[in-house]
């Protein structure tokens, strides 16, 4: 009988390890309130565009001829594109990026992405997510990989959080995370009764031994009540940050809140969907540029929030694959290969796109049809695992690959 | 300080549950709430007592014998679930994806020239949502409301239902812990594309007839569902070396183009998914001793085995194809033209050249009969009905009995539930239960009725563990120590207060009237729902938090909550 148990997932979970009797400590860490513990904790917060976002029209290429030839209807007009570096341009609709590009607190890894050439959304996010591109068998995420391979002195509660409805795949695995879809929803939910009845059942699972259930029981309780204190609903942002009204700003903002509270969160990640532009994809104006201001505003909003925080956090941003170079009859773009990667925070060496740029003549395009791939994307992760959050494993992270740092785009130094 | 008593707690938290030389044996009151919570999804008010009349012995016979046991309330609660009878060919005709709906209504000349260009421009990826411009939306839904048809959601909502309902009432208990059981060993999920079409099939032809079968039976049935083949990929599995020229015969000429399109575009050549999760995950397990070369000669094995209009096909082909075409789309084939038909070794034996699509059979036969799967499905086996950690003994008597007996899963399930091992007090109540298995022992143990709708199956999921939702082949796992991805402790006692309150939409509870002291009240229903099997401290903190003019709701609410109901 192994001592790690269970809870977390479904829209709400918390698993544990063997913590019961090291629990007080974390209730006095709460109480001492917002001051991080000794030796600050590196958090990362990572953000997948399910769907497959179309890297072309975020990172826009404007210096490429080609990218107007195939593009008759979508392309970005020059006129309207943010310049970054005279041949790349963000956007238009993403201008909440641009100060932080300036500061250099914005890098840029184009043409990444999975080397495996599917292109469905089900295989190639299961492939991010396990990091194990072809191998379907993987049980686990890659993030839930590096929180085993790096012990955490603190054992926070809060140490893994996903603000989604159940636990995405690149958290799981055996290390304990949380997952939940709002910080409000962590609690027992029954009306005018629910103090009653959450004091019933803390009294019951305080004096339950039996098994693991009996500490998995003290935790949930502990972390319930935490949050309670804490106050979701409260919340108020700093330095005038302002989140997207909408479930993808609701997270952000909620993992900012759990940041503040210093309760020890080293991986939160959430999710944003909608990207599959097949059609009336848009170009400066449309669809896809209403869920890119939607997009860069939240992630500009938490950087806003957090400040001189953000010289311990990282944001990073990822999609399954690209799009198509070319576009197809409906004014939209199909399923490609490599695409754009943000990685964001005070701590990187920003204001630059890394990676090669594979070009988009016909000769330089995979399977004559997408952009190629010249960084793969676990040369990302591992950078940010290794240089970042600290590991020291990376191997048993990224299984048979062979992570080097000499692969290592260098956005963190 | 705080660090050494974590780790001595630690040491004996991680000690594993002994099966001792001389094990006490259970009372018969004991054995019989055993069975029926292990054969079963817990006990309904009065089975106890009816379990008691017949015997509890001859119970377990009548229930490895699920085809004699009749079964009307069951099947009369299924009546509503019309997807359940359908063929897959059906279900793609009355439950079509809207985008796929485009091109079918282009092909008539139905649609707007705009909308056709749509249509084909979409076919690289069937999910995509045609749907997002306004015009089209009406247009589509006009078309489903005229000609009855109805979203594709539907048919998991009702496969979903139809595992609930059978859960709840069905007598025949065992086969719907079997069908559970296989259906997580041979996984599937239900978003990778065309499966959700895939599936019904799935459960009514491939996994229940076979549950209490021969093993070997059960593992050809997966391996030619078109579930199966979609899920893993091998319906696109073809020989590189296959004559990729000649499209002939009359399937290729009668494709639509798009499909012809969308196939050139796909990966040609050999698809190793299914042939490594065959011999991982379906038989002789991980360190089965297989290599990598037995994954690639088997998945030569299987080039060809394939599904004949994987997506459903378009009108325009089945009604050139006339009835038959229209009858056997999503069904499976062996297509020899693309089937690599040299000479393969697979783990020792000769698969001679020219054998077709005997290949692929003698590669199953195999597999169901190698001593490593009998090893494997028998460690499986007492992991779900004995303990998490398996009796080492116990496992291998049952492997024996496998092997002995041709794989014959009723035998092999006999060897377990007449074994000391399971009638032993160190299996009582052990096994912690999953969420289905939760939720369904708490609507049965109630008594209470339900529709098995999705208000129902979205506690299954908000605990971590929806039907047909597990992404990766290995299947949801049924040792609780690897649950870390799974439960929600706070969902299992949210599900609890709901279930109590009548707050589970499509789930009515009759708590009967109680009256008296609380702590008689208190007694009454943990006898109900937990046959007193509860501990002296938990009863002790329960009875604590009762006032006199608290409702039966919190009662129940705060037992089925409690650590005690979430063992079975």
């Amino acid at each position: 009988m192994n001592r790690r148990f269970f809870i977390k997932s479904g829209s709400i979970a918390l698993a544990s390890v063997g913590m019961s009797l090291s629990a007080p400590s974390f209730l006095e860490r709460i109480a001492r309130g917002n001051t991080p513990p000794a030796g600050k904790r590196k958090t990362l917060i990572a953000i997948f565009q399910r769907g497959a976002v179309d890297g072309l029209n975020v990172v826009v290429p404007f210096g490429e001829s080609n990218y107007y030839e195939l593009r008759p209807s979508i392309a970005i007009p020059k006129s309207e594109v943010i310049s970054l570096d005279g041949f790349f341009g963000l956007h238009p609709s993403m201008s909440a990026f641009k100060p932080l590009w300036d500061s250099k607190r914005l890098a840029i890894i184009h043409a990444s992405g999975s080397p495996d050439n599917t292109r469905s959304h089900f295989d190639a996010q299961d492939y991010m997510e396990s990091a194990t591109p072809g191998v379907k068998s993987t049980s686990d995420g890659w993030l839930n990989r590096y929180l085993r391979s790096k012990q955490d002195a603190e054992q926070s509660l809060f140490r893994a959080v996903s603000m989604t409805k159940t636990m995405p795949r690149v958290l799981q695995g055996r290390a304990p995370a949380v997952a939940m879809s709002n910080l409000s929803d962590f609690a027992i939910r029954a009306g005018k009764s629910s103090e009653n009845l959450q004091g019933g059942f803390e009294a019951i699972y305080a004096r339950e031994t039996k098994d693991s259930l009996a500490g998995t029981g003290r935790e949930t309780f502990e972390a319930v009540n935490y949050l309670k204190k804490a106050n979701p609903a409260q919340y108020q942002p700093e330095n005038g940050a302002q989140y997207p009204r909408t479930p993808f700003g609701t997270s952000l903002l909620q993992i900012a809140q759990l940041i503040k509270a210093g309760v020890g969160l080293e991986v939160a990640f959430t999710d944003i969907g909608g990207w599959d532009t097949h059609v009336n994809q848009g170009n400066s104006r449309g669809q896809l540029a209403n869920l890119l201001q939607q997009f860069s505003s939240g992630i500009a909003a938490l950087y806003q929030d957090l400040g001189q925080r953000m010289d311990d956090v990282i944001v990073l941003t990822m999609s399954e694959f690209g799009r198509t170079v070319r576009e197809n009859g409906n004014r939209g773009t199909d399923h490609g290969h490599a695409n754009a990667m943000f990685v964001l925070g005070n701590g990187v060496k920003g204001g630059k796109v890394y990676g090669q740029w594979p070009g988009l003549k016909s000769d330089q395009l995979y399977e004559g049809r997408d952009l190629a791939l010249t960084t793969d994307f676990r040369d990302v992760f591992g950078e940010i695992a290794t240089r970042h959050l600290g590991s020291t494993d990376i191997k048993s992270v990224f299984p048979g690959y062979g992570s080097s740092p000499s692969k290592f785009k260098g956005f963190l130094g | 300080m705080r660090k050494i008593v974590a780790l001595m707690l630690l040491a004996v938290l991680t000690q594993p549950i002994v099966f001792a030389q001389k094990q006490r044996s259970l009372t018969q009151e004991q054995r019989i709430i055993h069975v029926l919570n292990r054969l079963g999804f817990g006990a309904r008010p009065g089975d106890v007592e009816r379990v008691k009349a017949m015997g509890v012995e001859k119970y377990i016979e009548q229930q490895l014998h699920p085809e004699q046991i009749t079964d009307l309330a069951a099947e009369t609660k299924l009546r509503e679930l019309s997807t359940l009878n359908m063929t897959t060919a059906e279900l793609y005709e009355k439950y079509p994806q809207p985008g796929q709906l485009l091109r079918q209504l282009q092909a008539r000349g139905m649609v707007p020239e705009e909308m056709s260009d749509q249509a084909k421009n979409n076919q690289n990826t069937p999910p995509a949502n045609p749907l997002d411009n306004e015009k089209n939306r009406k247009v589509i839904e006009e078309y489903y409301r005229e000609n009855g048809l109805q979203r594709p959601q539907r048919i998991i909502a009702e496969l979903q239902a139809s595992r609930i309902l059978r859960a709840v009432y069905s007598e025949r208990q065992l086969q719907e812990v079997m069908v559970d059981f296989w259906t997580n060993h041979f996984n599937i999920f239900a978003n990778k594309g065309a499966d959700r079409w895939l599936l019904p099939a799935y459960d009514r032809d491939t996994i229940r007839p076979n549950a209490l079968g021969k093993f070997s039976t059960l593992l050809q049935a997966t391996a030619q569902s078109p579930a199966m083949l979609f899920y893993l990929d091998n319906f696109q599995s073809v020989s590189p070396n296959a004559n990729q020229g000649r499209r002939g015969g009359l399937l290729q000429q009668l494709r639509p183009q798009q499909q012809q399109q969308q196939q050139q575009r796909q990966r040609r050549g050999i698809n190793e998914n299914y042939a490594r999760e065959l011999m991982e995950l379906h038989t002789l397990g991980v360190d089965g001793g297989y290599t990598q070369k037995d994954v690639q000669e088997v998945a030569r094995c299987f080039t060809g085995w394939t599904i004949f209009q994987p997506r459903g096909g378009g009108a325009a082909v089945n009604a050139m194809m006339g009835e038959a075409g229209r009858r056997n789309a999503g069904t499976f084939f062996f297509q020899a033209r693309v089937h690599d038909d040299g000479e393969k070794m697979v783990l020792g034996h000769k698969i001679p050249a020219g054998g077709g699509i005997k290949g692929g059979l003698t590669v199953l036969d195999i597999l169901a009969h190698h001593p490593s799967t009998a090893k494997f499905i028998a460690t499986k086996l007492v992991r779900h009905f004995v303990s998490d950690t398996p009796p080492q003994s116990l496992v291998d008597r049952v492997a024996a009995t496998f092997m002995k007996s041709d794989g014959d899963i009723r035998e092999t399930l006999k060897a377990i539930f007449f074994s000391k091992e399971f009638n032993s007090t160190e299996a009582y109540r052990v096994k912690i239960k999953r969420p289905f298995e939760l939720v369904v022992s708490a609507i049965r143990t109630l008594g209470a009725e339900t529709n098995g709708g999705p208000g129902t199956h979205r506690w299954i999921e908000r605990m971590g563990e929806p039907l047909y939702g597990f992404q990766t082949p290995n299947g949801y796992s049924d040792a609780a120590e690897s649950w870390v991805n799974t439960g929600g402790l706070l969902e299992r006692m949210n599900f609890g207060l709901a279930l109590a309150n009548n707050r589970v939409q499509g789930t009515t509870v009759n708590l009967a009237k109680t009256s008296g002291e609380q702590a008689k009240v208190m007694d009454e229903y943990l006898k109900t729902l937990l046959a007193g099997d509860i501990s002296a401290t938990t009863r002790e903190a329960l009875l604590k938090q009762l006032e006199p003019s608290d409702p039966a709701t919190k009662v129940v609410g705060l037992i089925l909550g409690t650590p005690e109901f979430q063992r079975q």
